[in-house]
C-alpha cells in the first residue's frame, strides 16, 4: 500500500482499519474487525466516556438536580434545537451537541440532534429494536423509487448476530411483518393494554397488537455476563446512562469487547476532516484529523477504512472529501452523494381517556412500548400515498401531575392527587418517508466550523405523501381507540420539523447500479472499494422500524466482508 | 443476575462515594436567597405553598420544603420571563382577596380561612391563563420532586428491580414518584 512512507511517524499512525465514529454502527466495525485480528483504530471526534464512571446523573434523586430535571431557560436559549428533543434534559444534557458550538446551515428546517462523545448517540438512543421484513427490502423497487441490493434472507442471520450480543428483548409473534429475532423475554403488558390489544385485533383482523422489542436485558445470557453487563432494573432513567449495563450501548458492550482483544486504539478529540484517495491504487489510503482541542492536523493510514460517523457527518465527511479523481467528493462520480435523505414521519398522534380499571396498577418502569407493525400497502398498493406506518403506543394512569389540572387545595386536594388517577392511552405513528432527490444534504460554500471544515446545509423538507399518510394515521388511529372504547379522544399534528425523529438516512444509499447508487451491496463505494459505509448514511429507504439494529446487522456483515476481501488480498 | 448483585456491581462501579459527595443541595432552603425578593413574600409563598399541599398524617407539607424559594428559583431561571410578574401578581391578588374576605392579610388567617381564599381565587374567572396555575404548577413540582413528597406523599422506588404489568391496588396505595 501506498501508505505515505515519508510522512514521520507514519509507522506510529499505520493500522490496519480505521472506523470513523464510536456510536452504534462504528462500535459494532470496531468490535467485529478487531476480533477479527485487525488492528483497528477508531476516531471519535468528541469527549470519552466510560462506561459506569462517566454517566455522572445515574443514581441521582429528582431532588439532587438543582432545577429538578427542568431545562433553564439559559440552557434552552443557547440550544435551540437540541432542547426540543425529548430527552434532553438536567439530567442529561451532557451528552448532547450544544447548538452552538456545531452550527448548520437550514435551507429547509431541519432538527439536527447529534450526541459528540464516546458512544455517540448509542447513550440517548431510545433502544427499540425491530427486524426489518422482506416487504421493507423489497418496497423500494415495488415502488419504483430506489433498488436494495440485499434482501432480508441475506440479512437475517446478521440480525441473528447482532441480537445475541446486544440483547433485544421481545415475543415471539410468529409475523411476516416484523420478522422474530433472537428475544430474551418481554416486557408485560398492564391490564388496560391487554384489554386494548383484545379489542383492537378482535375489530381489526390484520393489525397486530404486541408488545414493544427493545435492546435491554430482560434475562441476561452468559454471553451478556461476560460483557459485564446486568439485568435491566425498569428504571427507565436509560438516557442518563446505565450503571447496570442493561442496554446496549457502545461503550457498555461493543467496545469493552472490542478494546478486550488488545487491537484497539480508540482516539478521542479526533475530528475527522477527509479521507485521503490515492490515485495510484485508486483506493483510500487514510484520514486527515483535526485535533479537536490543539486543531493540530494528523494523519493516520489503513488498508480499510468504516464511515460511521452518523448519517449526515458521513455525508459531510464524504463531500469534504475531494480530490484530483473526487473533485465532488469521495465515490461521487454523478453527483448523487448527499441527496435521496429521507427520516421518519412522527408528526401525529392521539390521546384519550379509558374509564374502569380502578383497581388495577403497575410498579416499576417498562422502558418499551406496545406497537403495531406497519399494516398499510403491505403486499400491494391500497391507498393515497406510498408506503406506510408503524404505530407506538401505551396506557398508564395519571400520577401527582393531574393536581395541575384539578381544582382544590388542602388535605382532601393531596389525598386525591397522590392516589392514581385515570388511565389514559397514547399512540404515536413512525411513518416510512420516501427518498426524494431533492431532500439533499451538501457543504456550505463560505461557512466553516471552529476545525475549519465546511458546515452542512440541510435542504430536507416533508411532501404531500407524508402528509396523506398522516392523516391515515390518524383517522386510524381514531377508529382503533374507538373500538377500544375510549373517551375524549384528541388527535394532534406536531408538525415538528425533519430531524426531531433522530431517524435521518440516506445521501450515500445502497444500490446495484454504481450510476444510481454510492455504495455496493456489501456498504463498499463503488467508485472506491475500500471505504465501507455502514451507519443511516447507507440506507436505500427506511421502513417503519427504528433504524439501529439494522445498521448494526448492516456493519457486522459488512466487516465480515472486509476481512474476508482483505485475507483474498481483494483490498 | 440477581438483583443484589446488580446492586453490588453498580455502588462499586459507580464510585458511590465520590457521585453522592458531588451532589448539589437537598433542600431549596440551602439555596442562596433570590434576589429581588423580599423575606416577606418568600415567607407568602411559602404559605400559599404550604396551604395548596398541607402536612397530612403521612407526610410533611410543602412548607417543610422552603417551597418559596423553590418557586422564585425555579420561575425565574426555568420559564418564561413574565412568569415572576406573574407570580408577583398572584401574591398581590391574593392578599387583597384576603383582606377583602377577611380584613386580615393571608398569614394572620387560620388555615381553613386560607383554603377558602385560594379556593375562591382559583374558581374566579380570569381573563387569559389563570395566574394561580402557575404557583400551584411549581408548588406540585417542587414537593413531589423533593425527598419527602417523592418518599412520604408518594412511592419512590428509584430501582424496581422489575415492571409488573397488572398490580392490585390497594385502597391505601399511593401513585409512584416516578
Amino acid at each position: 500500500m501506498a501508505n505515505h512512507p515519508t510522512t514521520p511517524g507514519a509507522r506510529e499512525h499505520t493500522f490496519d482499519a480505521i472506523v470513523i465514529g464510536s456510536g452504534i454502527s462504528g462500535g459494532w466495525a470496531a468490535k467485529e474487525l478487531c476480533e477479527a485480528g485487525l488492528r483497528t483504530l477508531v476516531l471519535e471526534r468528541g469527549r470519552d466516556v466510560k462506561h459506569r464512571e462517566d454517566y455522572p446523573t445515574a443514581l441521582k434523586n429528582p431532588w439532587d438536580f438543582p432545577h429538578r430535571n427542568k431545562t433553564p431557560r439559559a440552557v434552552a436559549t443557547a440550544n435551540p434545537i437540541a432542547k426540543k428533543c425529548y430527552a434532553f434534559d438536567e439530567a442529561t444534557a451532557h451528552f448532547f451537541v450544544k447548538d452552538d458550538e456545531h452550527p448548520y446551515v437550514q435551507d429547509r428546517p431541519f432538527d439536527w440532534i447529534r450526541g459528540y462523545q464516546v458512544g455517540g448517540k448509542s447513550l440517548i438512543w431510545a433502544r427499540q429494536t425491530q427486524r426489518w421484513s422482506r416487504f421493507d427490502f423489497e418496497g423500494p423497487a415495488r415502488d419504483g423509487f430506489g433498488e436494495w441490493p440485499i434482501t432480508y434472507d441475506e440479512l437475517a442471520p446478521w440480525y441473528s448476530h447482532v441480537e445475541r450480543f446486544a440483547g433485544i428483548s421481545g415475543n415471539y409473534d410468529g409475523l411476516e411483518t416484523l420478522p422474530d429475532g433472537e428475544f430474551l423475554p418481554a416486557w408485560e403488558m398492564n391490564d388496560v393494554e391487554k384489554h386494548a390489544q383484545g379489542k383492537i385485533m378482535a375489530a381489526f383482523p390484520g393489525r397486530h397488537v404486541i408488545q414493544g422489542r427493545c435492546a435491554h436485558l430482560t434475562a441476561p445470557q452468559p454471553q451478556h455476563l461476560a460483557q459485564n453487563r446486568g439485568q435491566c432494573q425498569a428504571r427507565n432513567l436509560c438516557y442518563r446512562g446505565c450503571p447496570f449495563g442493561a442496554y446496549f450501548s457502545s461503550n457498555s458492550s461493543t467496545l469493552p469487547a472490542a478494546a478486550a482483544t488488545g487491537r484497539l486504539t480508540l482516539r478521542p478529540h479526533s475530528v475527522v476532516e477527509s479521507i485521503l484517495h490515492d490515485p495510484v491504487t485508486g483506493r483510500a489510503s487514510g484520514v486527515r484529523v483535526i485535533d479537536a482541542v490543539t486543531k493540530q492536523a494528523t494523519e493516520f493510514f489503513a488498508r480499510v477504512i468504516f464511515a460511521n460517523a452518523s448519517c449526515l457527518n458521513t455525508n459531510l465527511l464524504l463531500l469534504n472529501s475531494t480530490s484530483t479523481r473526487f473533485p465532488a467528493g469521495l465515490g461521487n462520480d454523478h453527483g448523487l452523494l448527499g441527496r435521496y435523505v429521507a427520516f421518519h414521519n412522527y408528526r401525529g398522534s392521539l390521546y384519550a381517556s379509558v374509564e374502569g380499571f380502578a383497581d388495577s396498577y403497575y410498579s416499576g418502569r417498562r422502558p418499551t412500548q406496545l406497537m403495531m407493525p406497519n399494516f398499510r400497502n403491505v403486499r400491494k398498493q391500497e391507498t393515497d400515498f406510498q408506503r406506510g406506518y408503524m404505530v407506538f403506543f401505551g396506557a398508564s394512569r395519571a400520577g401527582w401531575q393531574q393536581g395541575n389540572y384539578t381544582p382544590g387545595v388542602g388535605a382532601a386536594f393531596k389525598d386525591r392527587i397522590t392516589r392514581p388517577g385515570p388511565w389514559g392511552i397514547s399512540m404515536m405513528m413512525q411513518g416510512e418517508t420516501v427518498p426524494r432527490k431533492e431532500n439533499h444534504v451538501r457543504l456550505s460554500p463560505d461557512r466553516k466550523d471552529a476545525w475549519g471544515i465546511p458546515q452542512l446545509v440541510t435542504a430536507i423538507g416533508y411532501d404531500d405523501n407524508d402528509e396523506k399518510l398522516m392523516r391515515d394515521f390518524l383517522a386510524r388511529g381514531q377508529e382503533m381507540l374507538e373500538a377500544v372504547g375510549a373517551k375524549k379522544i384528541s388527535a394532534r399534528d406536531s408538525k415538528q420539523n425533519p430531524g426531531l425523529d433522530i431517524h435521518e438516512m440516506g445521501g450515500a444509499r445502497m444500490g446495484h447500479d454504481p450510476k444510481t447508487s454510492l455504495l455496493n451491496r456489501w456498504n463498499q463505494l463503488h467508485a472506491c472499494t475500500n471505504v465501507f459505509v455502514t451507519d443511516g448514511a447507507c440506507m436505500t429507504s427506511t421502513g417503519t422500524q427504528n433504524p439501529s439494529l439494522t445498521f448494526m446487522a448492516l456493519t457486522a456483515r459488512a466487516a465480515q466482508h472486509a476481512v474476508a476481501e482483505l485475507k483474498k488480498g481483494n483490498l | 443476575m440477581n438483583r443484589r448483585e446488580a446492586l453490588r456491581q453498580t455502588a462499586l462501579a459507580a464510585g458511590a462515594a465520590a457521585l453522592w459527595a458531588s451532589l448539589p443541595a437537598r433542600t431549596w432552603a440551602a439555596l442562596a436567597a433570590p434576589a429581588d425578593w423580599s423575606a416577606a413574600d418568600e415567607a407568602l409563598l411559602t404559605l400559599i405553598g404550604d396551604t395548596i399541599i398541607p402536612a397530612t398524617a403521612s407526610s410533611p407539607g410543602a412548607g417543610s420544603v422552603a417551597i418559596g424559594r423553590f418557586i422564585i428559583t425555579q420561575a425565574t431561571d426555568c420559564y418564561p420571563p413574565q412568569s415572576v410578574d406573574t407570580l408577583r401578581r398572584t401574591l398581590r391578588e391574593i392578599d387583597a382577596a384576603s383582606r377583602q374576605r377577611f380584613n386580615q392579610p393571608f398569614p394572620a388567617l387560620s388555615v381553613d380561612e386560607r383554603e377558602q381564599v385560594l379556593t375562591a381565587y382559583e374558581a374566579a374567572p380570569q381573563s387569559g391563563a389563570h395566574p394561580f396555575r402557575l404557583i400551584k404548577e411549581l408548588t406540585l413540582l417542587g414537593y413531589f420532586t423533593s425527598e419527602p413528597g417523592a418518599t412520604q406523599a408518594l412511592r419512590y422506588d428509584p430501582i424496581p428491580g422489575a415492571f409488573h404489568g397488572s398490580v392490585k391496588l390497594a385502597p391505601a396505595d399511593r401513585s409512584w414518584a416516578l
